[in-house]
């Protein structure tokens, strides 16, 4: 018990000190991007006097310290600030529509990519036809070489245009119309994901077989499905959460790519947008929750993984 | 995907003693059969990659082996001549990263100063959770699109800053651990012994038995770095149009994959040629435990 909450504090401060990190690094970055934003935002013919008001208005024009103060302690009030592009608008309201679909997207693939890679893992490890294995194993080396965007690119063609079973890109607005459009890019970064655990599954699989309490399962006569169900796969899917916590930032920078290929309307584009407009706090707020997420997705992992294996409720 | 994905398995990547030969050789093949087509495809066909040679969108031909794209230049020169640059970044990319981190990650494990050590890798981790791809688009904002260092296109600078600014982490933390499990050998107990300088025993000792697990890295890292390359177009960064990128090639293709699959399918091809070469460097390099049957 003493060891899940040490973990979760860790994890908390761990997500505290992140969000500092990411508000104070975005802000200085920001102050280094070339060129005025409220010139930006009211476009050249704009009169000085009018881009002086606006930019003391947004505290641009604050000295660097300043702002990191206010950045800091409105992180803590919950404050993300407004938009440049969208005046008035708050940055959270305008995320987390984002964040919904990136969110749905990197969970479908998260599922799948768990599934699919203990399945195929598994799979590879018991079969008893080497050369099963080996164009398995090859099958993965080249997903594992296939960026996500990639996939996507091939996907996409296969299943939504020459198939017509998938739509090419796009976004429904609500559920349950929205899968529609998921699964297609979800796959996609299985693609990668899922070769990753299966893997590490087939490797993990084939280490326990080897290990003296199977071998003596096998001496006793304990049927063969029972070895693999309580013996190999229990071990067998150790690995898979510490790996996919591992790859947590992977996937978001791949989902995030993913959503550009299939036109989702995930932070991806908010991202993309919010780029070219200059719209620097919402370019802040989509870094600090994706990193947040990452942190918090870590955390996850950590007590799941807990809850998983007893020996590490004990260990420390 | 980023470097962080190849991690777990890398961290205890030790070069076996007997490499799985075949996997080496496949794989030395097939990044050899793309370096070379990059390298010499350019030298034999003269034709311009920004020439308008045939019609738009004309699927493969003998003239055209990979077709035509939007507005009639030829895929196959720009696909290799994309591949000059693309391998040349990546490179540019792994090396700096490669040799920073495989330093600063050595002296930090070596020395007994727990302070340096603290900052490092807070520093470390806080870039670690930052979603790569995020803080590249924000360099490439304060680099400019339009930087350029001759003789690289426009856009160069932007990725190559970013790279290294981030890259060199892992590279630190994987050469850190390495460190730590070298000091408990007798081999470096020994030079304390023997009373060697701190500079003698990292230079002499340390380094050339950390730099094999950070250069096995490195490999995986290339392929990571042209990846995140092509990426940048569909974020509406990395190499400016209209020089030959792989990337945006792709991104180009994507606008017409339901009339001219040839654009971006392609340079796909070639990129999973290279990336599946790669891969199999990679894993020829990091132990694997033998098959054992379950009858």
């Amino acid at each position: 018990m003493i060891a899940i909450v040490r973990t979760f504090w860790g994890r908390i401060l761990q997500i505290v000190l992140v969000a500092l990190f990411v508000t104070i690094g975005t802000t200085v970055l920001i102050r280094l991007v070339p060129g005025d934003p409220a010139r930006s935002i009211l476009g050249a013919r704009a009169s000085d006097e009018s881009v002086k008001a606006l930019n003391s208005e947004l505290g641009l024009d604050l000295p660097l310290f300043e702002q990191l103060t206010n950045a800091v302690l409105n992180l803590f009030r919950g404050d993300l600030g407004t938009s440049f592009a969208f005046r008035g608008q708050d940055v959270i309201s305008l995320i987390l529509p984002s964040l919904s679909v990136t969110a749905a997207l990197a969970a479908i693939a998260l599922t799948l990519s768990a599934v699919s890679g203990i399945a195929v893992g598994l799979a590879l490890a018991l079969t008893k036809r080497p050369e099963l294995d080996l164009a398995g194993r090859l099958v993965m080396t080249v997903l594992l070489a296939t960026p996500g965007f990639m996939a996507g690119l091939v996907l996409l063609y296969i299943f939504a245009i020459n198939l017509g079973i998938a739509p090419a890109g796009g976004w429904a607005g609500e559920w349950p119309d929205n899968a529609k459009y998921l699964w297609l890019p979800a796959l996609a970064l299985t693609a990668y994901l899922g070769s990753l655990v299966a893997r590490a599954v087939r490797q993990a699989a084939l280490e326990t077989i080897g290990e003296s309490f199977v071998q003596a399962a096998r001496t006793r006569g304990v049927p063969r499905r029972r070895i693999v169900m309580r013996h190999v796969l229990p071990n067998a899917i150790l690995p898979v959460i510490p790996l996919l916590g591992l790859n947590a930032g992977a996937l978001v920078s791949g989902a995030v790519i993913v959503e550009a290929v299939f036109t989702l309307p995930g932070l991806g584009s908010r991202l993309v947008e919010a780029m070219a407009s200059r719209d620097l706090p919402v370019v802040q707020g989509i870094a600090l929750l994706a990193a947040v997420s990452i942190v918090v997705f870590n955390l996850l992992a950590d007590l799941s993984n807990m809850a998983a294996d007893p020996r590490l409720r004990k260990t420390h | 995907m980023t470097a962080a994905a190849q991690v777990p398995g890398l961290a205890s990547a030790q070069p076996t003693t007997r490499p799985k030969q075949l996997e080496l050789r496949v794989g030395i093949t097939l990044i050899a059969l793309v370096v070379l087509a990059s390298i010499f495809i350019p030298i034999f066909n003269t034709t311009d990659p920004n020439a308008l040679v045939a019609a738009p969108l004309e699927p493969p031909s003998l003239a055209h082996p990979f077709g035509t794209d939007t507005v009639g230049r030829d895929v196959f020169i720009r696909v290799f001549t994309a591949g000059r640059l693309d391998l040349t970044l990546a490179v540019l990319g792994v090396i700096v990263p490669l040799v920073f981190g495989t330093i600063l990650g050595t002296v930090i494990g070596a020395s007994r100063k727990k302070a340096l050590d603290v900052v490092v890798m807070r520093f470390t981790d806080g870039l670690i959770a930052f979603p790569f791809i995020i803080l590249v688009l924000m360099i490439v904002l304060i680099v400019g699109p339009e930087a350029t260092i001759p003789p690289l296109p426009p856009g160069a600078p932007s990725v190559l800053a970013a790279t290294w600014l981030v890259n060199w982490t892992t590279y630190a933390r994987l050469a850190r651990l390495r460190t730590h499990i070298l000091r408990q050998e007798d081999f470096i107990s020994a030079t304390g012994l023997l009373g060697y300088s701190r500079t003698r025993v990292i230079t002499k000792h340390l380094l050339p038995s950390v730099w094999p697990t950070t250069a096995t890295f490195a490999v995986s890292d290339l392929l990571s770095i042209v990846a995140l390359i092509a990426a940048l177009p569909f974020l509406g960064g990395g190499i400016q149009p209209p020089t030959a990128e792989w990337g945006s090639i792709m991104y180009e293709g994507r606008g017409v994959i339901s009339q001219a699959w040839w654009i971006s399918f392609s340079t796909v091809g070639v990129v999973l040629l290279l990336g599946t070469g790669v891969m199999m460097v990679v894993d020829s390099l990091v132990s694997t435990s033998r098959r054992a049957l379950l009858p």
